[in-house]
């Protein structure tokens, strides 16, 4: 799956290969599980809740950091689009993520991501989770600003970055 | 001490470099784009003069006499009157007043109208208006009036769309489903910008933009192709142009095909030739800004990719330049002195035929 990431970042693979290779990685895990030893075969490596901010209709972007995370042996639950800020909050709890990933596409809904790290801070909750956020009009610099632990260029950095932090 | 020039990051923050670091920031943004579309690097002597535009202490740049291109603007029409965050000066003003500004006090070679949603979908449900309106900018104006839209092809899908969402299928590793779901999504959007153009050329319109095609994958860029196919088929002496929405096309699907080659992956030196053969007379090479590395970086890197496809693209090349694209970097309302070095470099060095 490295190398599919690789392949994919580069170009030359695309999203219905990567799938299909995380298919195939499922399933040969699956048949190799009896000789592992417990736990190994069905551990995740996170729990990531990732969404798209309230007033953002854009899911594309989204979607692919979704797939990449889940087919790279994240457990992740992708909550959709246009998503209410309280419902982040709530997903959090409810799947007891250690990471969740905000993306926006427009800078007038990008203040969406500032304040559901306030409302993570509110509830006491900021401590016990990472937080990613990109989309077009994200940076490194926006990240920093509103104190984000991460900005991911592309769905393959947000992989890599995700392993950095949660690994 | 060591000189330092005032740069910036792709994130637009400021950046002091060396000529060293300049130098080496060129190489290296200019190899990357020659590693991934298998095209050649920017030579030395390029790369000099690269560095001499970057390192230009004007706060602006101009390309030297002679050398001008022509130049246009999308949805520069409401561009006067937007206020909502999208890099609009908010000043009350009609499409036609904005447009004219355009043509009359700003310069611009071609215009095109736009609708505030600048999609084609939802140009559908208010097409009289955009007829009348196009019909009263054409009275009024002499420059060539388009009229632009993205294709994006999200729209077909849930829930905004009748099509069944790829997005989540992919998620439940149902693939063959996701790829149907966009041959489909791929065929309505065909059909609707056909038929959005046919009412628009019915109105006076003088062609088309294609804005930011491939957005949604290689389904999107699908559709377009057979859309400016269809409409060159109909109105031959419509003037359309093809506009991209990245370097890469990314592959959605990943094997939809046109006209034998397979669209997913194509780099921009290999985007024109298809854009030429659907029809289209002008291609739109963008190349997007990276926000993490430096100008010189982002623009050794744009200038490399433009310059192939200049060279490989049998019509004109009239490329992005702008809020994050063409080594500009990703900002509200990019600086001066980004744009004017970007767009210079693009005209002198990629040889481009318009911006």
């Amino acid at each position: 799956m490295n190398e599919v990431g690789i392949l994919f970042e580069r170009g030359k693979l695309f999203l219905p290969h990567v799938m299909m290779a995380a298919g195939a990685m499922e399933a040969g895990v699956a048949l190799l599980e009896a000789d592992l030893p417990k736990d190994a075969a069905s551990k995740k490596l996170g729990v990531i809740v990732n969404g798209t901010v309230e007033g953002d209709v854009h899911d594309i972007g989204k979607s692919i950091v979704s797939t990449m995370l889940q087919s790279s042996g994240f457990e992740v639950h992708d909550i959709g689009r246009d998503v209410p800020l309280q419902d982040f909050i709530d997903k959090i709890k409810e799947t007891n993520a250690n990471m969740v990933g905000m993306s926006a596409l427009m800078t007038t809904t990008l203040p969406g991501q500032k304040e559901v790290i306030e409302m993570l801070k509110e509830q006491g909750m900021r401590d016990g989770i990472k937080v990613m956020v990109g989309g077009a009009p994200a940076t490194q610099a926006w990240a920093e600003k509103i104190g984000a632990d991460c900005y991911a260029e592309n769905a393959s950095e947000a992989v890599s970055k995700a392993k950095e932090l949660l690994l | 001490m060591t000189t330092e020039y005032a740069l910036r990051m792709g994130d637009g923050k400021r950046v002091f470099l060396t000529k060293e670091q300049i130098m080496a920031d060129l190489e290296e943004g200019s190899a990357d784009a020659a590693d991934l579309g298998g095209i050649p690097a920017l030579s030395g002597d390029e790369i000099d003069k690269l560095a001499e535009i970057l390192m230009t202490p004007s706060r602006m740049v101009g390309v030297e006499p002679g050398k001008e291109v022509p130049v246009t603007h999308d949805i520069g029409t409401i561009r006067i009157d937007g206020d909502q965050g999208n890099s609009g000066v908010g000043i009350p003003s009609s499409r036609l007043i904005g447009s004219m500004m355009h043509e009359r006090a700003f310069g611009a070679d071609t215009m095109e109208l736009g609708h505030i949603d600048y999609s084609f979908k939802p140009v559908k449900p208010v097409i009289a208006q955009e007829m009348q309106t196009m019909e009263v900018c054409q009275q009024n104006m002499i420059v060539p009036l388009l009229y632009g839209a993205m294709p994006n092809m999200g729209l077909y899908y849930t829930p905004d769309g009748p099509f069944e969402n790829p997005g989540d299928l992919m998620k439940a590793f149902k693939i063959k489903e996701a790829q149907e779901s966009m041959e489909h999504a791929a065929d309505h959007l065909t059909r609707d910008t056909v038929w959005i153009m046919q009412r628009l050329m019915a109105s006076g319109a003088d062609g088309v933009n294609f804005d930011t095609i491939g957005a949604a994958g290689d389904g999107d860029m699908f559709a377009s192709l057979h859309a400016i196919e269809a409409l060159r088929k109909q109105f031959p002496d419509i003037y359309i142009e093809a506009g991209m929405a990245g370097e890469l096309l990314l592959g959605l699907h990943g094997e939809m095909e046109y006209d034998g080659t397979v669209l997913a992956g194509l780099w921009p030196h290999q985007q024109a030739p298809l854009a030429a053969k659907a029809g289209a007379n002008v291609f739109g090479p963008v190349v997007n800004t990276n926000t993490s590395k430096t100008s010189p970086w982002n623009l050794g890197r744009a200038v490399t990719f433009v310059k192939a496809a200049v060279k490989d693209s049998p019509i004109p090349c009239h490329v992005n330049m702008g809020m994050g694209v063409g080594g500009i970097p990703m900002f509200e309302t990019p600086t001066i002195d980004a744009v004017s070095r970007a767009s210079k470099a693009m005209v002198e060095i990629a040889g481009v035929d318009g911006i």
